[in-house]
């Protein structure tokens, strides 16, 4: 599997930014929740320990996406382009959640990411036409040629 | 008006009733819809923190789509126009990605020009001339107290999703659902943790019981403010509402369950349609004995 090069997505003399005043981790709510590493811990791992060691934690998943850390960061660091950066290369070493490979792997296959039995029946009892097949060829095609089968068979 | 209607996944599959009262809200203000063979559009929340690339080509996909109609792109969820909006900005001021993902979208015979703007139901209803028209087609009230709920990715970060409305602290705090939602006869009922997260994502992506930990503080302090209902404009923060109450009531024994109302559903009620024509009947948590105590069936 080949790693990307997270400092070409994150400028990396933002992390020193940061004065660890926890204002981010304070607001977030997967840190209330569940064993998070947090936005605060993260930025601090990544420059005590270096990036790898915070990828190759699964802990990294614990995390709602919601983009609150970012918005009360005083400093005003992209806080959500780490975290996706981080998460980018994690799921190009394999630490991915299995749900989220599965939810994936349905995109790539479906052009959709969800499934229901009865579809037609559904959307009939509410007035509405079958949905059209989503265009799945022009779909799986363009993730292939993106490069998705680094993180997920298609 | 007219618009390419994005319908996502969890819309059209899931909450067909959402896209049924949208439709018909759509029609009786004026707004045309057209449909087009999108695909996913696809998630912040899943491929964006999968695959970079993969989630900003898909995404310049469905944006080429709108601008071959010549047509601005309207989505229905929070996750939709999170990514749609943030990929059309990106490919927009980046020339490198835009050169990137042309070369890649060229054997499909498409290529992003950045022509059009992409929008949220929330903000079409918000203009004054649907507002005006609203007005006019008004048949009766829906005096609830609803706490609306924005969820996060409908506005955050702000710097993308509105920068022409940051604060001198560079953030923004959405108002539409609440002064629309007033307009119908609503009272908007202020709560703690109105604009946090409802824990959707962590619990699709990670850890279910997390995901729900997130709900039920939520639901908690709408409880607190004796809100009768919720109103939601994301097909996600509506599943982690609505069937988050009857996990939760397994474990709790809760008996008290607030029902969750789509936007384009409370508006069509106010509208004239029927419960059972804005799609109320497949809810888990039913609203209609709350509807029939305000004279709506
Ligand atoms: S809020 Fe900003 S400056 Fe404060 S700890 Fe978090 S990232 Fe660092
Ligand atoms: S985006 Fe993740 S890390 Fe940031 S506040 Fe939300 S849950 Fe916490």
């Amino acid at each position: 599997m080949t790693t990307i090069k997270i400092w070409k997505h994150f400028p990396r003399e933002d992390l020193y930014e940061c004065y660890q005043c926890a204002r981010c981790t304070g607001s977030c709510p997967a840190m209330q929740v569940a064993p998070a590493i947090g936005p605060r811990g993260a930025i601090l791992k990544c420059l005590n320990l270096g990036h790898d060691e915070v990828v190759e934690d699964e802990k990294i998943w614990l995390c709602c996406t919601c983009n609150v850390c970012e918005d009360r960061c005083p400093q005003k660091i992209p806080i959500s382009d780490l975290l996706v950066a981080l998460r980018n290369s994690a799921a190009r070493r394999g630490n991915i959640p299995s749900r989220l490979g599965v939810a994936i792997e349905l995109l790539a296959k479906t052009g959709r990411s969800m499934i229901v039995h009865q579809l037609d029946e559904m959307r009939a009892h509410h007035g509405l036409a079958p949905l059209p097949p989503a265009p799945v060829e022009e779909v799986r095609k363009i993730l292939k040629k993106t490069g998705l089968e680094e993180v997920v068979e298609i | 008006m007219k618009y390419a209607l994005f319908l996502g996944c969890a819309i059209p599959i899931k909450y067909p009733g959402f896209e049924a009262a949208t439709r018909l809200v759509c029609d009786r203000l004026g707004i045309e819809l057209v449909d087009l063979p999108f695909s996913c559009c696809p998630p912040p929340t899943s491929m964006k923190l999968v695959h970079y690339d993969s989630w900003l080509a898909l995404a310049a996909r469905n944006l080429c789509l709108a601008e071959e109609a010549g047509l601005d792109l309207l989505t229905l969820c929070s996750g939709c126009v999170n990514t749609l909006k943030e990929a059309n900005l990106i490919l927009k001021q980046s020339e490198a990605k835009k050169r990137k993902v042309n070369k890649i979208l060229e054997e499909h015979h498409h290529h992003f020009k950045g022509t059009i703007e992409v929008t949220h139901i929330l903000d079409v209803l918000y203009q004054d001339t649907v507002v005006d028209k609203m007005i006019k087609e008004q048949v009766r009230e829906v005096p609830l107290r609803v706490g609306c709920h924005y969820g996060c990715h409908y506005f955050r970060p702000p710097k993308v999703m509105y920068p022409e409305e940051l604060s001198a602290a560079e953030s923004y705090v959405p108002v539409k659902m609440d002064h629309l939602l007033s307009i119908i006869g609503v009272e908007p009922t202020e709560f703690s943790r109105k604009f946090l997260c409802c824990g959707s994502p962590l619990g699709a992506n990670a850890d279910q019981d997390a995901g729900y930990a997130i709900t039920k503080q939520k639901l908690a302090y709408i409880h607190e403010r004796n809100i009768q209902a919720i109103s939601v404009i994301c097909p996600s923060c509506f599943e982690q509402f609505d069937m988050g109450q009857i996990v939760l009531a397994r474990k709790n024994k809760e008996k008290e369950k607030i029902p969750t109302f789509y936007l384009t559903q409370l508006v069509g009620l106010a509208l004239g349609l029927t419960s059972k024509e804005v799609g109320l009947d497949v809810h888990r948590v039913k609203s209609k004995k709350l509807l029939e105590s305000v004279g709506i069936a």
